[in-house]
């Protein structure tokens, strides 16, 4: 028992020691360096203002903030449709193979992911894979120029962050407790109608928590958009990491990334408020 | 039982002074060193090697700068940035006694004014950032100019370098302008000019732009003369020019940051990369032009009279060396970041 205790708190204070080192620290530098100001000496001069925020209000700026929120929507939305069948399917699987279809969903992560972006030329380039498959086959006469294009930057992101919608979403489902469904069905509800009214506001935890992990790396992945998109700006992601490296104008660079967190904090307490409303009219 | 953690404790310290003098950690940039002359390098003396790898100045700029010129003991900036690191103290000064073969080295590369005398710096490698086509294209064989690549034929088969001064170079360059403007206004109209280019654009990458023109991405490449020399190895349609309105040249030097762990062994790295047989190989592997001029007289015929590796003195007339641009650096950067986001 005392073991245990001791157990338990080594790990809570692991834990809170980690988070506190290598996540809270770095984001309140973060926060703090966004209302500084920048030199040719030094990457932040100590002050503060709210000047790096008002730079980000231009036109040029917001163009890119929306592409990239543009871009990571569509990347969720494949995802949460494409996940969401697969997902409920997994949890109807019999148990010997639903272990196997779970182990396939996670052997990509064996791999980097940056290492799979690169992998990922090899079959969309001119003379790549796919199209010497379609031309062999006579569907295509020219190679289709699918490398360098925001199609190529979606197919990326979403290959890469697929698994992220899949783990939450069927863990919602696996416990999902069938008898609901079928008293849905006793009532006379519509399959569809059963889906919607029932699986969906069931599921809504998993739906919102694959969302969050899919919509805030798809801002982010730089090297996605570097590699499979020419390195033509147009993810947020990127944007960031030329403020710290090419340009140098770290405070810039900071405030953006504030401004995407305050965002995501503001689409989270969104989603609570409303699902605690709907929660409440419910009862 | 103390004495026998003392005893692992003195191994542990011993280990790890060990360790430290044997190895070099050197930030170079991508594809610019063969790898056999890493373990060459190793097999003979015995330090192990690092090699991390950086697509532009800035990057290596800003990493230097963050970690406060440690963690690294021998990084290759180019001539600007050898002046700009200089003057911020974020280099040490080469101890000459320990490069035997310094001598090797073309007088007319030495003692340049953004490092009097090599205190800091010794010339690596140099060459040119011009324009290689493939003339299975009419549109790109066509090629002569910067200005030709505004052709409309042109669009979305270019490639351009994902590096600010060798994009901002093309738009001074047809404008009859240095590389090396410092006046704004004459840089922001170089910036309107190469608006509309970057439609034409397909794909910026200063990583391995070869890749692009050889998987038949692009036809048209604004990259490095070894990319070009390597490219026009394995597909002999590809062509090199030297554009008519001048073009960029640059030396990328060795140089050790200021905090460097390990500055012996990074002298014994240096001097062995000043070895003529070992300079002649990686200008060979690379194609790149090497300063060294005992490596120079060893290179093979077809190396040494290669275009793209050295190109004729009429071409060489309208090459232009990059120098720091000092303060001037910030108009550059708000052209880059426009044409990277509009």
């Amino acid at each position: 028992m005392r073991n245990d205790g001791f157990f338990k708190r080594a790990v809570i204070i692991g834990t809170v020691g980690w988070m506190a080192v290598f996540a809270f620290v770095p984001n309140i530098l973060v926060f703090l360096a966004s209302f500084c100001s920048t030199s040719s000496e030094n990457f932040i001069e100590p002050g503060f203002s709210l000047h790096n925020f008002a730079r980000l209000m231009d036109r040029t700026h917001l163009e890119i903030l929306l592409s990239s929120l543009r871009l990571s929507g569509l990347v969720t939305f494949i995802c949460l449709v494409t996940a969401y069948p697969f997902a409920a399917i997994l949890a109807r699987t019999r148990k010997p193979l639903r272990g196997t279809l779970l182990l396939l969903v996670v052997i990509p992560f064996w791999t980097n992911s940056l290492v799979r972006t690169y992998a990922m030329t090899a079959m969309l380039n001119s003379s790549g894979i796919v199209n010497n498959v379609l031309m062999s086959l006579g569907v295509i006469d020219a190679p289709l120029a699918m490398m360098y294009t925001p199609g190529a930057v979606v197919l990326g992101l979403v290959y890469t962050l697929l698994p992220f919608m899949i783990l939450p979403l069927y863990a919602a489902l696996e416990r999902l407790d069938r008898r609901y469904l079928e008293a849905a069905r006793d009532l006379g509800a519509s399959p569809w109608r059963a889906f919607w009214r029932v699986i969906v506001p069931l599921t809504m935890p998993g739906i919102v928590s694959g969302c969050m992990l899919v919509f805030l790396p798809g801002i982010g992945m730089f090297y996605v958009s570097d590699v499979l998109g020419g390195a033509k700006a147009m993810l947020l992601g990127n944007f960031i990491r030329d403020q710290f490296l090419t340009t140098r104008d770290w405070p810039l660079g900071a405030a953006a990334s504030v401004t995407l967190t305050v965002l995501m904090v503001l689409m989270l307490l969104l989603y609570w408020k409303s699902a605690a409303r709907l929660g409440k009219e419910a009862a | 039982m103390k004495r026998l953690a003392l005893l692992a404790l003195c191994l542990l310290l011993a280990s790890q002074a060990l360790a430290a003098s044997k190895e070099l950690y050197v930030y170079n940039w991508s594809e610019y060193m063969p790898d056999s002359v890493l373990e060459d390098f190793t097999k003979e003396t015995g330090i192990k090697v690092v090699m991390s790898t950086y697509d532009s100045n800035e990057a290596l700029y800003a990493k230097i700068k963050m970690v406060d010129a440690k963690g690294y003991d021998l990084i290759v900036p180019s001539t600007d940035f050898v002046a700009r690191m200089r003057k911020e103290g974020l280099l040490a000064p080469l101890d000459k006694s320990k490069l035997a073969n310094l001598g090797n080295l073309d007088p007319k590369l030495m003692n340049r004014p953004f490092d009097p005398d090599n205190t800091y710096s010794v010339p690596y490698m140099w060459g040119s950032t011009a324009i290689a086509v493939n003339t299975k294209d009419p549109a790109a064989a066509s090629v002569s100019t910067f200005a030709d690549l505004w052709k409309p034929e042109l669009k979305g088969k270019l490639l351009l370098p994902n590096d600010m001064r060798g994009v901002l170079g093309m738009g001074l360059k047809r404008l009859g302008l240095s590389l090396n403007e410092t006046d704004p206004a004459k840089v922001g109209q170089a910036c309107d000019l190469l608006m509309p280019l970057m439609a034409s654009v397909r794909v910026f990458d200063s990583d391995s732009p070869k890749q692009a023109l050889l998987n038949n991405e692009v036809q048209v490449a604004v990259l490095w003369n070894g990319e070009a020399f390597i490219a026009a190895g394995e597909n002999p349609d590809i062509r090199y020019v030297y554009p008519k309105e001048g073009f960029s040249l640059w030396v990328d030097n060795l140089c050790i940051p200021k905090n460097a762990a390990n500055v012996e062994n990074a002298h014994i790295f240096i001097d062995y990369l000043l070895r003529p047989e070992v300079a002649a190989f990686i200008c060979q592997e690379m194609g790149y032009s090497t300063p060294n001029l005992a490596a120079k007289a060893i290179l093979p015929e077809d190396v040494r009279t290669n275009a793209i590796v050295y190109p004729s003195s009429e071409d060489m007339d309208r090459g232009e060396f990059e120098t720091d641009l000092g303060p001037a650096v910030k108009a550059y950067e708000e052209c880059w970041m426009r044409l990277k986001t509009e």
